[in-house]
């Protein structure tokens, strides 16, 4: 690889994103810095929402599984268009709607009471910093093998940048860098695999049939049936309206726009799973076959475009990071001004955008800071979903759908998910620790949905009943 | 069936890179607005009905910096 050629096309990079950053414009009001005045069109609603889950798990690893495991990960990643189909036609309209909201928890607020706002709202806070951690550990660790910098000064890099325009910009400039960075990688990532297929693929068509029958059967029996349904559960739970699809749809122009969003946004991660996947199962005829999962794309783009490509492909991994990296900043800073301080104290809305961008920057030092204690990429996205979707999901979509629920439920259950989602993962942190994560996430759902029954059962609704 | 799964991987490439230019060209009107008086921006902000149905990008390409 020609470092002065890589390092030329990240600064070059970098010039475009600070111009479109800029070209966002400064968050002037809390209103804009949180919901961008709710005027989002579609595609750039769809664009954000894409740019944030496509993060390295759905990129580079997706790529590893297709060659060990065929399109086996294509129908288990299926859940998660699903997901995002069912919350386009269930869910995003319904928080679209609710008047005078800004975040998830002012939703809690709505329908529980302050007190399930601000425990909303430190769950949510605690989500965006452990998922920007595994964000900026990903950065990290493509710039440290890219250019041989230290951890820490590529750590510190990615946090700096990604802290900066989302700072100033707000959730405006958060969606505008996140359609640019969509377009790099939506394009750039498929032409390797159109590349692969048309210059370096021997064999035609049914040696490509061959390979990803073979691959997925391979996949098939190397996959306990348990931890096929502990994967479909993270997948179609895990992500579900964490802080920056939540902001996402309250900032959509109409509730239409909402829905559209996230159905769209669905139905373009099957595409995108069938991409990576194929890329990978490419990848068997051309790298070699005892390369490490996370390395495959690596290799490939190596093995076809030894100079310019692998520096095209490093902008692509970059942005697919920072893209996913800037939107939890965004979400964190606004669900802490909004479900933690403003719940306790009166803020003008001066006040308010400056702790929003003070927040921001706090987050990201933290975030960074927090680096050294992910386990890995996968490893700690696993525990950011298991915690999520048994603390919030029950008591969000429940409440959301009844007219008076009971506030003691909304907070048992997000008490006992909380709880149990902790005491799971702590039970696993054994060397098969991401193996077994990927079980724990029912037993969290189950009993927080139980203790959401329990509440209902023995609560009061908020007018006393 | 051994060019099926060929074709429909192709397709699904043609339709990622369809979609990363359909968000460019919402990224190239929402970066390519006029520049106005911030407090005519205020006045000329346009909040849609609940029911407005169309997906237009004017509203958010439209709003001066």
């Amino acid at each position: 690889m020609n470092p002065v050629l890589s390092a030329t096309v990240v600064f070059a990079y970098l010039a475009a994103l600070v111009f479109v950053a800029l070209r966002a414009r400064m968050a002037r009001d809390f209103d804009e810095f949180s919901v961008a005045r709710r005027t989002l069109p579609l595609a750039l609603i769809f664009g954000s929402i894409a740019a944030t889950y496509v993060g390295p798990g759905f990129s580079i690893s997706f790529v590893g599984r297709g060659f060990h495991s065929g399109f086996l990960f294509l129908f288990v990643g299926s859940a998660y268009a699903v997901q995002n189909i069912l919350v386009g036609l269930l869910v995003a309209p319904r928080l679209r709607e609710l008047k005078g909201c800004f975040t998830l928890g002012d939703a809690f607020g709505q329908k529980y009471g302050r007190k399930a706002q601000i425990i909303a709202g430190l769950i949510s806070l605690g989500i965006c910093t452990g998922f920007s951690a595994v964000m900026i550990k990903a950065g990290g660790v493509v710039l440290t093998d890219t250019f041989g910098l230290p951890t820490w000064l590529a750590v510190s890099l990615v946090a700096a940048i990604t802290a900066s325009y989302t700072t100033f910009g707000g959730l405006r400039a958060s969606v505008i860098t996140d359609a640019f960075h969509f377009v790099l990688f939506a394009i750039l990532l498929p032409v390797t695999l159109l590349c692969a297929i048309f210059f370096h693929f021997r064999g035609g068509p049914a040696a490509f049939s061959a390979e990803a029958i073979a691959a997925t059967l391979d996949g098939l029996r190397s996959t306990p049936p348990i931890e096929i349904v502990g994967l479909t559960a993270a997948f179609l739970l895990g992500e579900t309206l964490i802080p920056p699809y939540a902001n996402l749809a309250l900032a959509s122009r109409t509730s239409r726009v909402s829905k559209c969003g996230f159905i769209t946004a669905g139905i373009f991660s099957i595409l995108w799973f069938a991409v990576m996947t194929a890329t990978g199962i490419m990848a068997r005829c051309i790298v070699p076959s005892d390369t490490p999962e996370d390395h495959v794309l690596l290799e490939l783009v190596r093995s076809l475009m030894p100079i310019g490509g692998y520096s095209l492909l490093l902008v692509a991994l970059i942005s697919i990071v920072l893209s996913s990296l800037d939107s939890l900043l965004n979400a964190g800073a606004v669900v802490f001004t909004e479900d933690i301080i403003k719940p306790l104290t009166a803020l003008s809305d001066r006040t308010a955008l400056l702790v929003g961008r003070r927040a921001t920057i706090v987050i990201a030092t933290v975030a960074a800071v927090c680096v050294p204690a992910v386990p890995s990429i996968i490893g700690g996205l696993l525990i950011c979903y298991t915690v999520w979707a048994s603390a919030i999901l029950p008591a969000a979509i429940i409440g959301l759908w009844l007219k008076n629920p009971r506030p003691l439920a909304g907070v048992l259950s997000m008490g006992v998910g909380t709880l149990v989602a902790i005491i799971a993962i702590a039970i696993v942190s054994t060397p098969d620790f991401e193996t077994k994560t990927r079980v724990t996430i029912i037993p969290a759902l189950g009993a927080a949905l139980a203790a959401y029954l329990i509440g209902h059962r023995f609560g009061k609704t908020r007018a006393g009943a | 069936m051994q060019s099926v799964i060929l074709i429909l991987v192709l397709i699904a490439a043609a339709l990622v890179v369809a979609s990363g230019v359909w968000v460019a060209t919402a990224l190239l009107r929402a970066i390519a607005r006029p520049k106005t008086d911030p407090e005519e921006d205020a006045v000329n902000q346009r909040q849609p009905s609940p029911d407005d149905t169309s997906t237009d990008t004017s509203a958010a390409t439209d709003a001066p910096p």
